[in-house]
């Protein structure tokens, strides 16, 4: 793809960059288990991620977002492609030609940080254990060294060092949400990916949450790789987002231009959709509604994977592939008429300036 | 099918069928008698939903939302059961009903679940039965109420399943559910609701675990079906942003009570309750500066076991009068556009 060069041309050297990334699973069916087909998870995915920002990838369920997460955190192998790690100022490595040996020191700088804080908690071990095993594991502190770093730790986070002992059962979501963000800041990490870290707490709870999120940023110069499927957050936290479509990028821009001006006509539908918390707004402006149901991975459209549900499609969607290109100062999308189109953004959809 | 509704006295009866009341929940107490001690999930609650309006149940978890609604369709899971209350609800033959009084393995409520008030529920994978194809699930619905033959029944299913739009809907009717994805899962689930035309649809966060996408078609069709069938919806969410779309009215809930209750217009433009506040400024909006801090409450919803004394959002409150708000506990105020507010601010006894 002749975008990958040109999406980090920005001056600062990114922080990471994936390039034509390819995750395929296979179906397999029957007594032999015979591979009859593949699921295109994430399909020649290309982005960067700048130091010290916060990157979002939304889109429906099943669209790859949290498969992409998974592979620069090297939980899964991907198919094909780069992911290109700076390491220092001079070097970057290839996460994805890495074994599990040679990753090993990468693991204590990329961590994650999971949505569902009930499952992603060992219920049989007290805090101590959870927060304090990646500084064990790395050998980095052990004994009254290791209870004082994990203290420090919950500290950090807003909860109070005499919980050490307590096992997980005996705090709420929010609270067990911030002791696996403890645990993911115990190596000292530059980059965290998070899928979908508040997704499955109260908005006050929330708010609680990216906050913090937000506070750790600026005190230890974190890049986030945010994955989420909730818009009004989005918003709020990213400093450029990706929108991705059964397994591709369409559209990725800056936060404030993306919401403001949205170019692929996926993105508009999935601002109109977002419930504006304004009774008020009830009944105005456009509403887009998607038809159908999104692609079947393991069996897409031809041409432009968004053809099918697309309200301005023509005859060249169902042939022709779209590139990702850019249009206007770093806003890249995957759509053939972005620059015919006049789509409207976030604003347009609540205020009803446009109906 | 002749139910023989408890009657209840006719100054009651006068009262509510005055405000075109449907349902009438006052004072409802639903308490769980566990090994460890009583939760007294809902603890209080006052609500009362006209014909044909969407009512809003809104809070965090643990408020006892869907306790509530559970209390209504005397659905309520042992160990808990309903302490006291009146739950006042018009049959369609126009008597009225306190479902708090009956038996909740009898008659009575029998015939009133799945015909008068139905239920969704949030997650339709599991309930929906995995070994039931979708015609019999609706058909059984059908078959229960209504004094029709299995091939009208069947007839019936293919229309509701062509109501809430289901592509290819006689086809439709011999699959199972794990066969359709999400959204239309849901459908499906509201087909079987609807089956019997009830009077009311008790909504329990039936779009939380869907797409914004696939949300928007749900609340679409949601309100669609209330247009033309006239019922009346109590919706529970905890999502502020669908409760403006789909409310007439909104109760807002905390620790088991309702603590403010009014027009959705005034919850979101005149909140009173400072809880309904502090909700209202967490949610991340547009038109707030990027990447500001949000408002956040301080701590978080109490155990149920240690309820705070006095007004239970006391210890959260940035507005808490020391002396008054951990003893007194605030009856329910009228306070400008709100209906009733529950918090000593609006007491007219303050100063």
């Amino acid at each position: 793809m002749e975008t990958d060069a040109s999406l980090t041309a920005d001056g600062a050297r990114p922080l990471l960059e994936v390039r034509n990334l390819h995750m395929q699973f296979p179906i397999k069916r029957g007594l032999l288990r015979r591979t009859v087909g593949f699921v295109h998870a994430v399909n020649d995915v290309s982005f960067s991620i700048r130091p010290g920002e916060t990157l979002s990838l939304v889109g429906e369920s099943g669209c790859g977002k949290t498969t992409t997460g998974r592979c620069i955190v090297r939980v899964y192998s991907p198919s094909s492609g780069q992911i290109l790690y700076q390491q220092d100022e001079r070097e970057s490595v290839d996460l994805a030609q890495f074994d599990n040996r040679e990753l090993r020191p990468f693991r204590r700088e990329i961590r994650m940080i999971f949505q569902d804080p009930f499952s992603s908690l060992n219920p049989r071990l007290p805090i101590l254990q959870i927060v304090g095993e990646p500084l064990r594991a790395n050998r980095i502190a052990s004994g009254s060294e290791l209870e004082d770093r994990v203290a420090t730790l919950l500290r950090r986070v807003g909860l109070r060092p005499e919980y050490i002992r307590r096992y997980p059962h005996a705090f709420s979501g929010g609270e067990r949400q911030r002791i696996g963000i403890a645990r993911a800041l115990a190596l000292n990490p530059r980059l965290i990916v998070a899928d979908e870290a508040v997704s499955a707490l109260d908005v006050s709870v929330q708010a609680q949450i990216l906050n913090l999120l937000q506070d750790l940023q600026e005190e230890f110069k974190l890049t986030y790789l945010f994955i989420a499927h909730d818009l009004s957050v989005v918003e709020h936290i990213s400093h450029r987002v990706a929108v991705m479509y059964v397994g591709k990028i369409v559209e990725l821009a800056s936060a404030d231009e993306l919401f403001a001006n949205p170019l692929h006509p996926y993105t508009e539908a999935l601002l109109s959709a977002v419930p504006k918390p304004d009774p008020r707004l009830r009944n105005k402006g456009v509403r887009i509604r998607l038809e159908g149901e999104v692609t079947d991975p393991s069996n897409p459209p031809s041409g432009c994977y968004f053809h099918p549900r697309c309200p301005y499609a023509q005859d060249r969607c169902q042939h022709e592939e779209p590139p990702v290109r850019e249009i206007g100062a770093d806003h890249w999308v995957a759509c053939h008429f972005a620059d015919e189109l006049e789509l409207r953004g976030f604003e347009a959809i609540g205020a009803g300036t446009d109906d | 099918m002749q139910p023989t509704p408890t009657k209840l006295d006719s100054a009651a009866d006068a009262m509510i069928s005055a405000d075109e009341s449907l349902l009438a929940v006052k004072d409802l107490k639903t308490h769980f008698f566990t090994d460890e001690g009583v939760v007294k999930a809902v603890d209080g609650v006052n609500l009362s939903l006209k014909r044909g309006k969407t009512l809003c149940v809104v809070g965090e978890s643990g408020c006892g939302k869907s306790v509530t609604a559970r209390s209504i369709l005397r659905i309520v899971p042992a160990p808990g059961r309903i302490v006291s209350g009146e739950i006042s609800f018009q049959q369609r033959n126009g008597a009225m009903i306190d479902l708090a009084q009956t038996n909740p393995k009898g008659r009575e409520i029998r015939q009133i679940r799945g015909r008068e008030i139905s239920m969704i529920f949030q997650e339709p994978m599991s309930s929906l039965s995995p070994v039931h194809t979708i015609g019999s699930q609706i058909m059984e619905a059908i078959l229960l109420h209504l004094p029709v033959t299995r091939q009208e029944a069947r007839k019936r299913a293919v229309s509701m399943l062509e109501l809430v739009g289901i592509p290819r809907a006689s086809e439709q009717l011999d699959s199972y559910s794990f066969e359709l994805s999400g959204g239309m899962r849901q459908r499906a689930m509201i087909a079987i609701a609807l089956a019997c035309e009830p009077q009311l649809l008790i909504a329990d966060e039936p779009t939380t675990a869907l797409d914004v996408t696939t949300q928007a078609n749900i609340l679409d069709l949601i309100r669609d079906l209330q247009q033309a069938s006239g019922m009346s919806v109590l919706f529970i969410t905890h999502d502020l942003g669908v409760v403006a779309e789909i409310a007439d009215e909104v109760v807002v809930m905390y620790l088991g009570r309702d603590v403010e209750s009014g027009p959705v217009d005034a919850i979101f433009h005149d909140p009173k309750h400072p809880y309904t506040r502090a909700l209202l400024q967490s949610i991340p909006r547009y038109d707030s500066r990027d990447r500001d801090r949000l408002y956040s409450l301080k701590g978080t919803v109490p155990h149920p076991f240690d309820r705070p004394s006095g007004c239970p959002f006391h210890p959260r409150c940035d507005e808490f009068i020391h002396e008054r708000c951990n003893t007194v506990d605030p009856d329910r105020y009228a306070a400008g556009t709100a209906e009733s507010v529950r918090c000593l601010l609006y007491s007219p006894d303050e100063d």
